[in-house]
């Protein structure tokens, strides 16, 4: 894993006793490489997700085209055909329509036009800027498994990500699609 | 000093909805915006920046400004790619002076002396280009602007009923809602309602449903806030 890359260079570097510009590349270079965003949203635009521990630097404001949902290349064999014995039928309607358009542009906005301000800083400041704030975000927004039974709402978080002064029409239109899980068990196996 | 101008008919297709509703909302106290377009997108879109305009000032300790009305309402039109229907015209006086703004559905923003948006649009600006000149009184402006708002009700179809109008200056706000009312329906000729025993009855039979009242004083002292 790069992780562990990451840890065993670090540590060769102590044991010689030298903090070098080599780490610090090697660090930018394996987490340039990181694309996985662990964001958990509990509904389409209500929350915006903020939970990101890492990002892919980027200057977009606007979200791009969204991916598609299936593709040739993740499910051909060896002879070059949709294998429907490891991934089910074949839908040409997914590997065609993305599940995009106002609605992918509409829920990646927030994520987008941060990631965007945090590539700013990194630039500006330096790698550890967008890490600390991501590091702040991520403390402020451990939750107790209670919380969401009662109100869904952290407002340490929402004065960190800038808007605990600004209503939006997801703090109008309250609702998630599932409406919130009375059930504590769930919560706490998680 | 800006004055803004509407008129008072909202429309489903053919059909005249509202003879009689109110384009002209409220941003802040010395900010109004005109809204065309689809009438539920202009009328949220602007008490939602509206509120946030409140927040913002009261943050900012200082009295709001026209372009950050303006750079709030196209940042949200932007984000929605042009589905949120509201054409506006911002109009305000500020600590910086007077403004006024126009808003496409689309985000597009325009600085300009004199502006028309909605489907009378065209009407009005012939109005405005013959007639507008540079610092005009309250008066002459005031004129000006039922003018152009009086050609887009009797040129357009979109268009109708009364003119609402709104004086903004530095000191205050005159809202002017119906300042003209130049389709008011005439009277009736004959009166429809009908006579005062067009209905035979036989019998009579009045039931009081109070039967018996008992008035009970209770407490009596004054209300208990603790």
């Amino acid at each position: 894993m790069i992780g562990d890359q990451q840890r065993k260079v670090m540590s060769e570097q102590e044991e010689k006793g030298q903090t070098s510009r080599a780490v610090l590349s090697t660090v930018l270079v394996a987490r340039d490489s990181i694309l996985v965003t662990t964001c958990h949203t509990r509904s389409s635009y209500a929350f915006t997700p903020s939970t990101t521990t890492t990002m892919e630097p980027s200057y977009r404001i606007v979200p791009g085209n969204q991916t598609k949902s299936a593709s040739i290349q993740g499910t051909a064999n060896s002879l070059g055909l949709h294998d429907t014995l490891r991934h089910g039928p074949r839908s040409l309607a997914a590997e065609v329509q993305t599940e995009g358009g106002l609605k992918g542009r509409l829920e990646n906005w927030e994520a987008t036009q941060d990631n965007a301000k945090l590539t700013l800083r990194r630039n500006i400041y330096g790698m550890h800027a967008p890490m600390r704030l991501l590091m702040e975000r991520k403390i402020v927004s451990q939750t107790s498994p209670f919380v969401s039974a009662m109100s869904p709402s952290n407002l340490h978080l929402d004065i960190l990500m800038g808007r605990d002064e600004t209503i939006e029409p997801a703090d109008i239109f309250l609702g998630m699609e599932n409406g919130p899980s009375l059930d504590i068990h769930e919560q706490l196996r998680k | 000093m800006t004055s803004l101008g509407a008129d008072t008919r909202a429309t489903e297709g053919p059909i005249v909805a509202d003879k009689n509703c109110e384009k002209i909302h409220h941003i802040t106290e010395s900010i109004r915006c005109c809204g065309a377009g689809t009438a539920a997108d202009t009328e949220f879109t602007t008490a939602l920046i509206s509120s946030n305009m409140e927040l913002h000032a009261l943050s900012t300790g200082s009295k709001p400004r026209v372009v950050t009305a303006m750079t709030m309402l196209k940042q949200m039109l932007f984000r929605y790619q042009g589905q949120v229907g509201a054409a506006l015209v911002l109009g305000g006086v500020d600590a910086t002076g007077p403004h006024l703004f126009t808003i496409h559905p689309h985000g597009s923003t325009d600085k300009l002396p004199y502006v028309t948006m909605g489907s009378g649009s065209l009407a009005a600006m012939a109005v405005f280009e013959s007639g507008w000149r540079a610092n005009m009184e309250r008066e002459d402006a005031l004129n000006l602007v039922k003018a152009a708002i009086s050609a887009g009700i009797f040129n357009d179809l979109g268009s109708g009923s009364n003119i609402d109008a709104c004086i903004i200056t530095a000191s205050h706000t005159e809202m002017l809602r119906n300042v003209e009312m130049p389709n008011m329906r005439v009277q009736k000729e004959r009166k429809y309602a009908f006579r005062r025993g067009t209905t035979a009855w036989k019998t009579e039979n009045v039931r009081d449903l109070v039967v018996n009242e008992q008035i009970t004083f209770v407490g009596g002292d004054a209300m208990d806030t603790t």
